[in-house]
């Protein structure tokens, strides 16, 4: 009986399979992402602009009793592929052949769109569509047909609308029941007349005859299609010389009939097709209403607004960034150094650890996670308006605004995105790189990625403003980033006129329309995003703490940390930093470790400046309620100051982090540093070296070192040079 | 004619494209085909890009492309 209930189960696996993959494919920013988010719980990242996923991500999840693999690939125009993301959504889609596809369409705009779904369906797997954005469609008054879209191309379509989860349900249920081998619905692609169809016949047949199907049996329509256009992949993947005999003797009648442009006529072909059944699926108003879109755009991309508008909202970020976070940044500098460390100490007290394992823990761990901790507010209220930026749509006119300036310096707008990302955090900015489409365009943006100031480079200039700057400290945080900016403008004219020579790359973009972006999304990836700083403080940084907190005790019993093995190390190479007014061997050993990432300079300094943990202890005797309550009464106080703020200054409110303490690292900053020396150094730290997660990232994304290679040298020659600028010729006109 | 010649809120169909190779086929993926009417939204501030209303989607592309874009001017 167990016999035959086995066979049963396998009878059924065999016409339903247990686990199903599902990609999701489509145009870009039509929705893919949002829509697996909405169906299998996940947070992929989704933005309002094309090129968000350049990557292919799977969720997964069970559906009555299946495991369904859902594929999200980036967004593609065409299956003849142009950029490198589009690149990975072809070869997944051709050589992985999911079970069944889920073509997501922009139900704004259906033609183009459609022109896609006609290429998806030459290849022979299932399809099911969603008419996402239907939301929008209604919006304008557009009525679709549907069923005559379903029946016309064979497929199922299901209305959709991926931010609120509408449609989700009966899509899964089609897509499930799409894929299933014993229902194979034939998805019968619609003819392309007669004499394309026959040549596609003819090269069918050859190519069967050669026995070449490298993609599987079913995809043989659309290989014999690329094959008749030319494309080049397809070409080189099966081994098919372009003057090949059958191919020329398939293709004769079709050059003679419809001239030598056959990848023109294919196109045309397909267009004519989708503009047919758009003009019979698709009832527009008869009156269209001036959209929303285009009213902002009046204003933001006006003649004479637009750059005024571009500098304002950068202005605004920044300052709302800092007046915001500011207060909060105070708050968890004074929680760490007091109660925590405190709370620590006592502890240690309690079950007598030995000396050395105290100072491990508040000099080590605890001083040097916590001095980079404090800027979590900074670093997530920065996410939080990158997020904004890019879920509302700007991004897209940002690049549009600044073409032409980016045009100057040998690249073009859309190199503007990863650049504006790169405020937040350089590594996802290298990997967003990927949506330009030649090599070239992708080194030099990367290249000039570090020069965008990232997250992790805030804290040391807030410690540095903060003991020198306190009363202009705005105006001097605005002066790096512009520095930053600035550097990279001439850096890319000098790149253009040496390593990348040759003609200026094209722009060609699509300007989504403005959306509204909901709290709960914005709140999700704002976090996403932050969240890295958080795990990399918990992680990587306490390593490095730990580690450096041993550079600097190691060997055992060094009176001095002066004379431990990093301090040594930092006093052979400060000598390099004296021409530029910060030839200390503590400046020299935050330098040497923060290359490891930025953030280390201040959690370095922290350790090395950190006083004696036992020369502290005395003055404590309150209580952990009395800390508790003490917290959250500074919280309220932090919440009500950076309220005030937002709405009280013009400027840029400062962080101040425990200005107050005279002990602490900053009484230290304060002797060791002059104003000069100080803005020197920050500039230093602005300019050197990549940190080494950008370094990697850049070698992932280029497959070589050799860009990482140049961006060492380069930066570390340019930040030099202008550390030094800035420090002797502010010493000749006499300041400092 | 070229679409570059087209000023903001006039609309041309497009007769021909005088590219080759894959910036063409990009063009044509995106919608850019004969027989299609294009409309000059905007000018970018600084003169360059412009901003396209093609098969009821935005595209914006420099003049330098534009200008091989042949179009025949429509009322
Ligand atoms: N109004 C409305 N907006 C939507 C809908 N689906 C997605 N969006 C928004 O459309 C934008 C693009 O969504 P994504 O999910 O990032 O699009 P994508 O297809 O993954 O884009 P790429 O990864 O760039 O190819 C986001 O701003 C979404 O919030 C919908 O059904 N209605
Ligand atoms: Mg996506």
């Amino acid at each position: 009986m167990a016999d035959k209930e086995n066979e049963d189960s396998q009878k059924a696996a065999s016409d339903r399979k247990a686990s199903l993959v599902i990609a999701v494919a489509g145009n870009p920013n039509a929705g893919k992402s949002t829509l697996i988010n909405a169906m299998a719980g996940t947070r992929l990242q989704v933005g309002n602009w094309p090129g968000v996923t350049v990557e292919k991500k799977s969720a997964e999840f069970e559906y009555s009793g299946r495991r369904i693999t859902m594929v999200d690939l980036p967004g593609t125009y065409s299956l003849s592929p142009y950029t490198q993301e589009e690149i990975i959504a072809r070869d997944y889609l051709v050589h992985e052949r999911p079970d069944v596809i889920i073509n997501v369409v922009d139900a704004t705009n259906l033609e183009r769109n459609l022109y896609f779904t006609l290429q998806l369906l030459e290849l022979g797997i299932p399809l099911v569509m969603a008419l996402n954005m239907y939301d929008e469609a209604e919006q304008k008054g557009f009525r679709i047909n549907a069923e005559m879209i379903a029946s016309t191309l064979g497929c199922a379509v299901i209305p959709t609308v991926a931010t609120k989860g509408e449609g989700i349900d009966r899509l899964i249920e089609m897509a499930v029941e799409f894929a299933d081998p014993s229902k194979r619905y034939s998805s019968a692609s619609a003819s392309y007349g007669e004499d394309i169809e026959k040549a596609v016949q003819t090269v069918v047949e050859n190519v069967r005859h050669r026995g070449g199907k490298p993609s599987g049996h079913e995809a043989l329509r659309w290989q014999a299609l690329k094959l008749i256009e030319g494309d080049e992949l397809v070409l080189e993947e099966t081994g098919i010389s372009e003057d090949e005999v059958f191919l020329e003797k398939a293709t004769h009648h079709l050059r003679k009939a419809h001239g030598e442009d056959l990848e023109m006529l294919l196109a045309d072909t397909r267009y004519g097709l989708a503009a047919g059944l758009t003009r019979e699926a698709l009832q527009k108003p008869e009156k269209r209403k001036r959209e929303l879109t285009e009213r902002i755009d009046a204003v933001v991309l006006n003649r004479y607004l637009g750059i005024p508008v571009f500098l304002l909202s950068m202005w605004l970020i920044f300052k709302l960034t800092f007046d915001i976070a500011g207060p909060f940044t105070d708050w968890l500098d004074a929680v760490i150094s007091g109660p925590l460390t405190r709370w620590a100490l006592s502890l240690m007290t309690l079950i007598a650890v030995p000396d050395w394992t105290v100072s491990l823990v508040t000099e080590g761990m605890i001083a040097g996670v916590g001095a980079v901790l404090v800027f979590l507010p900074p670093i997530f209220a920065m996410m939080f308006f990158i997020t904004l930026l890019e879920g509302s749509g700007y991004m897209a006119r940002a690049a549009f605004v600044m073409d032409r300036m980016m045009h100057a310096i040998g690249l073009h707008g859309k190199s503007f995105i990863p650049l504006l990302l790169g405020f937040g955090c350089n590594v996802p900015a290298v990997y967003a790189t990927r949506t330009l489409e030649n090599p070239r365009d992708k080194a030099l943006t990367a290249l000039l990625i570090p020069l965008m100031s990232c997250g992790a480079r805030l804290p040391v200039y807030v410690v540095f403003t903060g003991v020198f700057f306190s009363a202009y400290a705005g105006t001097v945080l605005w002066s790096l980033y512009l520095l930053g900016i600035m550097l990279a403008v001439m850096m890319g004219w000098i790149f253009k006129k040496t390593l990348f020579r040759g003609e200026a790359p094209v722009f060609i973009m699509e300007l989504p329309p403005y959306r509204l972006p909901s709290v709960k999304n914005l709140l999700i990836h704002t976090w996403e995003k932050g969240k890295h700083y958080l795990i990399k403080a918990g992680t990587f940084i306490l390593a490095i703490s730990i580690f450096i907190w041993f550079g600097l005790n190691l060997p055992w019993g060094v009176e001095s940390k002066k004379d431990s093995y990093l301090g040594l190390i930092s006093q052979a190479a400060a000598p390099v930093f004296a021409p530029l007014g910060f030839g200390t061997w503590e400046a020299a050993s935050s330098l040497i470790t923060g290359v490891v990432a930025k953030e280390i300079v201040v959690s370095t300094m922290g350790e090395v400046y950190a006083p004696k943990a036992c020369e502290e202890e005395q003055s404590e005797a309150l209580t952990v309620g009395e800390d508790l309550k003490e917290i959250g009464v500074s919280f309220a106080g932090a919440l009500g100051e950076a309220a005030k703020n937002v709405f009280s200054t013009f400027g840029i409110a400062t962080i101040s982090a425990g200005e107050e303490d005279t002990t602490g690292i900053k009484a230290a900053i304060a002797r060791n540093f002059t104003p000069l020396s100080a803005y020197a150094f920050m500039v230093f730290v602005l300019l050197y070296v990549p940190c080494l997660i950008v370094l990697i990232a850049m070698r992932h994304e280029f497959g070589t070192w050799k860009w990482a290679g140049v961006a060492i040298a380069y930066q570390s020659i340019l930040a030099w040079t202008v550390a030094f600028i800035i420090y002797q010729g502010g010493r000749l006109i006499g300041i400092g | 004619m070229t679409l570059a010649d087209l000023k903001p809120g006039q609309s041309g169909e497009i007769v021909k494209i005088q590219v080759a190779g894959a910036l063409k086929r990009r063009l044509m993926d995106m919608g850019v085909v004969a027989g299609t009417t294009v409309r000059v939204e905007k000018v970018a501030p600084l003169g360059d890009p412009l901003e396209v209303l093609i098969k009821s989607y935005k595209l914006s592309l420099r003049k330098s492309e534009a200008d091989k874009i042949d179009v025949e001017a429509v009322a």
